[in-house]
């Protein structure tokens, strides 16, 4: 199934979008809805950014539902990133209820935690010691 | 609001949750919840949905099964399967029973998880068009001050008290004697009978204090208290009444607001 499909009766599907920056970190931008379906996809792209010790900047913000499977996805790529000394970080920045209340309800968005500007998360993950600027 | 609803069977794949998703959504629209409720709607279907996928049938085809019935204060959800039940099953990467469960939890209003091994699983799920009320940081009852037991009159009491007031006077640290003391005293309280209880059932609250056991019993029809201290007495022996260290039968009313009595009484370490 391509990770990508589009919209269709005014649902938005799963999409992914990956921005590096010259400070060489990355940011993994979802947006649509999320779900089973899209976690795999997602953990393939998070496995090849932390396997490059590239630092991770996750945006929810234009994320409109996300599941448990993606909250799962995340906190095990944020665990590999701890292990590794590879900045990680999450933003959700004026986004979704939907998305607002899982993070609420899980306690998630305390214990990642989640940043409401994607400035602060970019400088969390800036002091890491992930792959030196080229 | 009663009308409506819908029953839908797809196979249990990862790619058709998205679809159930979708239909929940369109019925909590036509029902007019909230938008924040309706997110709350397709969460909740969603992880029901996402424990069907992820762990009834072992890779193989089987239907996934969504009935939405709408009531008058909520939506009655089945999410149905015919696999083997909900097997524990380590997934690379899958943390949905994780957090799944405590989401249904936390968003519905009650669920319940039915079935076993090689009979399907089904999950109902009561959801109130009302969001659940937070504002009590999900404490929802206080924690009791003591232990109540409320037990069916018969062979049950005796076992059951005497290991329970057992089992509070060693975490007391009472002495071997002391211990054998205090379950002689939940002997004798398990002798009452059905007629000595108000409402048919052998009332216990038993207080964990500071190297002591508080003990109440009732409550009790009108002279069952007396009755029961006479029958403490062994002719010739003394009274079991002197291993506790007070003993007095005590006034008080039944939940429903009726007079009635109480035996209450001290055991100390």
């Amino acid at each position: 199934m391509a990770p990508n499909r589009g919209s269709f009766a005014g649902v938005r599907t799963g999409e992914l979008a990956l921005e590096r920056n010259d400070a060489g970190m990355a940011v993994l931008t979802i947006s649509g809805e999320h779900d089973l379906s899209t976690a795999p996809n997602l953990r393939r792209r998070l496995d090849s950014l932390l396997a490059e010790r590239t630092p991770v900047v996750i945006d929810l913000s234009p994320a409109t539902f996300i599941d448990s499977s993606i909250l799962g996805v995340i906190l095990e790529g944020r665990r590999r990133a701890a292990d590794a000394g590879i900045g990680f970080a999450v933003v959700h920045s004026n986004g979704a209820d939907a998305v607002d209340r899982v993070l609420e309800v899980t306690g998630l968005r305390a214990e990642l935690p989640v940043h409401s500007r994607r400035e602060e998360a970019l400088s969390e993950v800036s002091g890491s010691s992930g792959k030196p600027p080229e | 609001m009663t009308d409506g609803g819908f029953e839908l069977t797809l196979p249990a794949t990862a790619e058709n949750v998205m679809v159930v998703r979708q239909a929940v959504a369109g019925l909590g629209e036509a029902l007019s919840l909230s938008g924040s409720r309706i997110a709350d709607l397709k969460t909740v279907v969603t992880e029901a949905c996402n424990n069907v996928v992820l762990h009834a049938y072992d890779d193989e085809p089987g239907p996934l099964q969504v009935t939405a019935v709408p009531g008058d204060e909520q939506l009655e959800i089945h999410v149905a399967d015919e696999g083997h039940g909900f097997r524990p099953r380590a997934k690379d990467g899958d943390a949905s029973l994780g957090l799944g469960l405590p989401l249904i939890a936390a968003l519905s209003d009650s669920f319940e998880i039915s079935g076993g091994a090689r009979q399907g699983s089904r999950t109902t799920i009561r959801f109130g068009y009302a969001p659940p009320d937070f504002s009590n940081n999900g404490t929802h009852t206080q924690a009791p001050k003591e232990l109540a037991m409320a037990i069916p009159p018969g062979v049950m009491v005796r076992p059951v008290l005497a290991r329970v007031m057992g089992a509070l006077a060693a975490r007391a640290e009472f002495s071997v004697d002391r211990l054998a003391d205090t379950m002689l005293l939940g002997d004798a309280v398990s002798s009452s009978g059905e007629g000595d209880f108000s409402d048919g059932r052998v009332g216990i609250s038993i207080t964990d204090g500071d190297g002591a056991l508080g003990v109440r019993v009732g409550p009790l029809v009108t002279g069952a208290g007396e009755r029961l201290m006479a029958e403490m007495d062994v002719p010739g022996a003394g009274s079991l009444r002197s291993l506790a260290s007070s003993m007095e039968i005590a006034k008080g009313e039944t939940p429903q607001g009726e007079a009635a009595e109480f035996l209450v009484f001290e055991v100390e370490r």
